[in-house]
């Protein structure tokens, strides 16, 4: 079966001695941002994605990767024992886990967390596997109107499944695409938004956006808070979780594993959106939810392999369509231009040792992030101790060297700390600066098909309804804005979020 | 900080801070870009879209503050100068130090200065640190990875 050469021809990428090897690293990294509190992935990524470029294009991508999904491991630990969720992701874990902990149940909510974690690992992966040909060869027959319907698409939606009120969030996208403008026009030559300055001419590259708007802001809001700091660790117990525990968890898992794999490949969607979404449909489900909130078993399962699911199948739209669906995707486009690798349909035909070595990677990835974490729990458990005064010039450090490193020149850290600046404003202004990232890397993508597809109709826009599936996803764009104006759509979508915000 | 909801006046302030950004970008990317040519929409031209971008994200930024205008009153959480000008400062100062005086001065700068920004920076942890990530990213990074800055000033 041709499915089963190309795992296989995967897992012969995968499993070479190099890329084993920074699959640990990014796993261990992964983790580490994880527990910690103040570090997050996106931070993390835009930092390591200029060294990556020292790297071979296979052994970056995977390392990168297994930053993001091995955060969702360690977030979780973080959230049962100390109640201090390390990521957005797995701020629901904590409710019920932290109360097991309590509970004296800690080691069980712990390997609950992690071995529905590697189920739903292994199930998006496979979904991955499976989805990607197929949707790839579907994405072969796009022209330019269907990449602008389906940019559009994926940028409104991503609006409305991300937290936040929309209004903002379309802000923040086109704030994306102005910047994303400046430099030297592709198709005519003329500089453009530069105001004169030589070093703008190539654009503005995206590590310096996101190092400053992550990196930076993030260090100077993490020193503003001041409280959270200072923790306290349940003890912890078996390990093993009891049959009956086994019982309540392996149903919701397997429902968390399904809303996961969906809700990731959404545009917008991913990790975050999933273990919300997970953990009110367990409520729903359980016959006694009354439970929830007081250490239920499948209020830890469920979300846990949500998120985890989600992480992976958000990989599905950017390796099959090349489109980015949330700004942890933009970073790995970005990591893939680093290395003149453009991801999308043809890269499965041209280089199918990526796609299926990255797959398979994520397996592999999963199983480390397994032993890692569950038998090296109390390592992890130490390093919580270490305080943010001694990370945070590290992080700096990292940041300033990162930024200077992509073209050799000081230019880009003062605008590094320019965009600093900005997205200190942005926080203050309450924007998630999120969608800005989605912005800038799409925006290149989507002005060249929409000028290509207008010259190809004569500046007649009627081109895009012409085309099914242009239309098909032009009228789903106008659903969604119709879902969003309905009052009652407005409240769920309101609930989904409020828990994160509290 | 303040109380975030007063009664009486109203307003939402990071709206209206929203609304300011936006607006102001908007602005300044048309200024920017007054003398691109527009085109047609066959034959689009370099200021084509970058102009309709612009007046959306004033159009959204408007829409914004002016819902934020009648919303109940909410304040901005207040900002602390010294985190943000002390980082600032200090990444601004790795950058020029960088270019004259190398890797090492400047490293010892953005990590001393940098260590500022927090209140419970204590000295001897801050040299002892600043010792370990000088000599670990000179390594890592300049001999390591060879990224493209002299080490030291001469």
């Amino acid at each position: 079966m041709e499915f089963l050469d190309l795992l296989m021809l995967g897992f012969s990428e995968a499993l070479t001695p190099t890329n084993l090897g920074f699959c640990l690293l990014g796993a261990l990294l992964g983790t580490l941002i994880g527990v910690l509190p103040g570090i997050g992935p996106t931070a993390t990524i835009a930092v390591l994605l200029p060294i990556t470029f020292y790297l071979p294009p296979l052994a970056g991508i995977i390392m990168l990767a297994g930053i993001y999904y091995g955060a969702q491991y360690g977030g979780s630990t973080t959230a049962i024992l100390v109640n201090l969720p390390g990521e957005a992701s797995s701020v629901v874990t904590a409710i019920d886990g932290y109360r097991m902990a309590q509970k004296g149940k800690a080691g069980s909510a712990l390997a609950v967390a992690a071995l529905g974690s590697f189920f739903a690992g292994t199930v998006a992966t496979f979904g991955i596997a499976v989805a990607g040909p197929m949707l790839s060869s579907f994405a072969l027959s796009f022209g330019p109107a269907e990449y602008v319907s389906l940019m559009i698409f994926g940028l409104l939606a991503a609006t409305v499944l991300a937290r936040g009120p929309v209004l903002k969030a379309i802000g923040m996208i086109l704030f994306g695409l102005l910047f994303g403008m400046v430099g030297i026009d592709a198709s005519s030559g003329e500089e453009r938004l530069t105001f004169n300055a030589i070093e703008l001419f190539d654009g503005i590259d995206f590590v310096v956006i996101a190092i400053g708007v992550f990196g930076f802001t993030e260090i100077i809001e993490n020193l503003e808070n001041v409280e959270g700091r200072g923790v306290l660790v349940s003890k912890l117990s078996r390990l093993w979780p009891t049959r009956e525990d086994f019982r309540q968890a392996w149903p919701a898992v397997l429902r968390g594993t399904g809303v996961g794999t969906f809700l990731g490949i959404l545009p917008g969607g991913g990790a975050t959106l999933s273990s919300f979404c997970a953990y009110s449909l367990e409520k729903k489900v359980s016959r006694n939810p009354e439970e929830f909130g007081d250490g239920a078993v499948a209020g830890v399962a469920g979300p846990e392999a949500a998120n985890n699911a989600g992480a992976q199948s958000s990989f599905i739209p950017l390796l099959t369509l090349g489109i980015p669906s949330n700004n942890m995707m933009a970073m790995m486009l970005s990591a893939f231009i680093i290395h003149g690798i453009t991801p999308g349909p043809t890269v499965l035909q041209t280089q199918p040792e990526i796609f299926w070595g990255l797959v398979a990677s994520m397996w592999v990835g999963n199983l480390m992030l397994v032993i890692i974490n569950l038998p090296l729990i109390g390592i992890w458990v130490k390093l919580l101790t270490v305080p943010y005064r001694l990370l945070y010039p590290a992080i700096l450090l990292f940041c300033c060297v990162g930024v200077y490193s992509i073209n050799n020149r000081v230019f880009d850290v003062v605008l590094a700390a320019g965009f600093g600046f900005l997205g200190y404003l942005f926080r203050k202004a309450k924007c998630e600066p999120g969608p800005l990232l989605l912005g800038f890397v799409l925006g290149p993508l989507l002005e060249t098909n929409l000028r290509r597809a207008m010259v190809l109709s004569h500046g007649s826009p009627s081109v895009f309804f012409e085309r099914p599936i242009s239309l098909a996803l032009l009228l789903a764009t106008v659903a969604m804005f119709i879902l969003m104006v309905l009052p009652s759509f407005r409240r769920t979508r309101e609930v989904a979020f409020q828990e994160e915000e509290a | 900080m303040a109380d975030p909801r007063k009664a009486g006046s109203a307003g939402d302030r990071p709206d209206l801070l929203t609304a300011i950004l936006f607006v102001g970008f908007g602005a300044l990317g048309l200024w920017a870009g007054r003398d691109l040519t527009m085109g047609t929409a066959a034959a689009m031209g370099p200021g084509y879209l970058p102009r309709i971008v612009c007046w959306l994200l004033i159009l959204v930024g408007l829409t914004v503050g002016g819902i934020g205008l009648f919303r109940a009153r909410e304040d901005i959480a207040l900002p602390q100068l010294r985190p943000i000008s002390v980082i600032l400062l200090s990444v601004v100062g790795f950058a020029f130090i960088a270019n004259y005086f190398g890797f090492v001065v400047a490293s010892v700068w953005l990590l001393v200065v940098g260590s500022l920004a927090d209140r419970d920076s204590r000295w001897r942890e801050v040299i002892l640190l600043t010792a370990g990530l000088t000599v670990f990213g000179a390594l890592v990074f300049i001999v390591g990875l060879g990224v493209q800055m002299p080490i030291w000033p001469f």
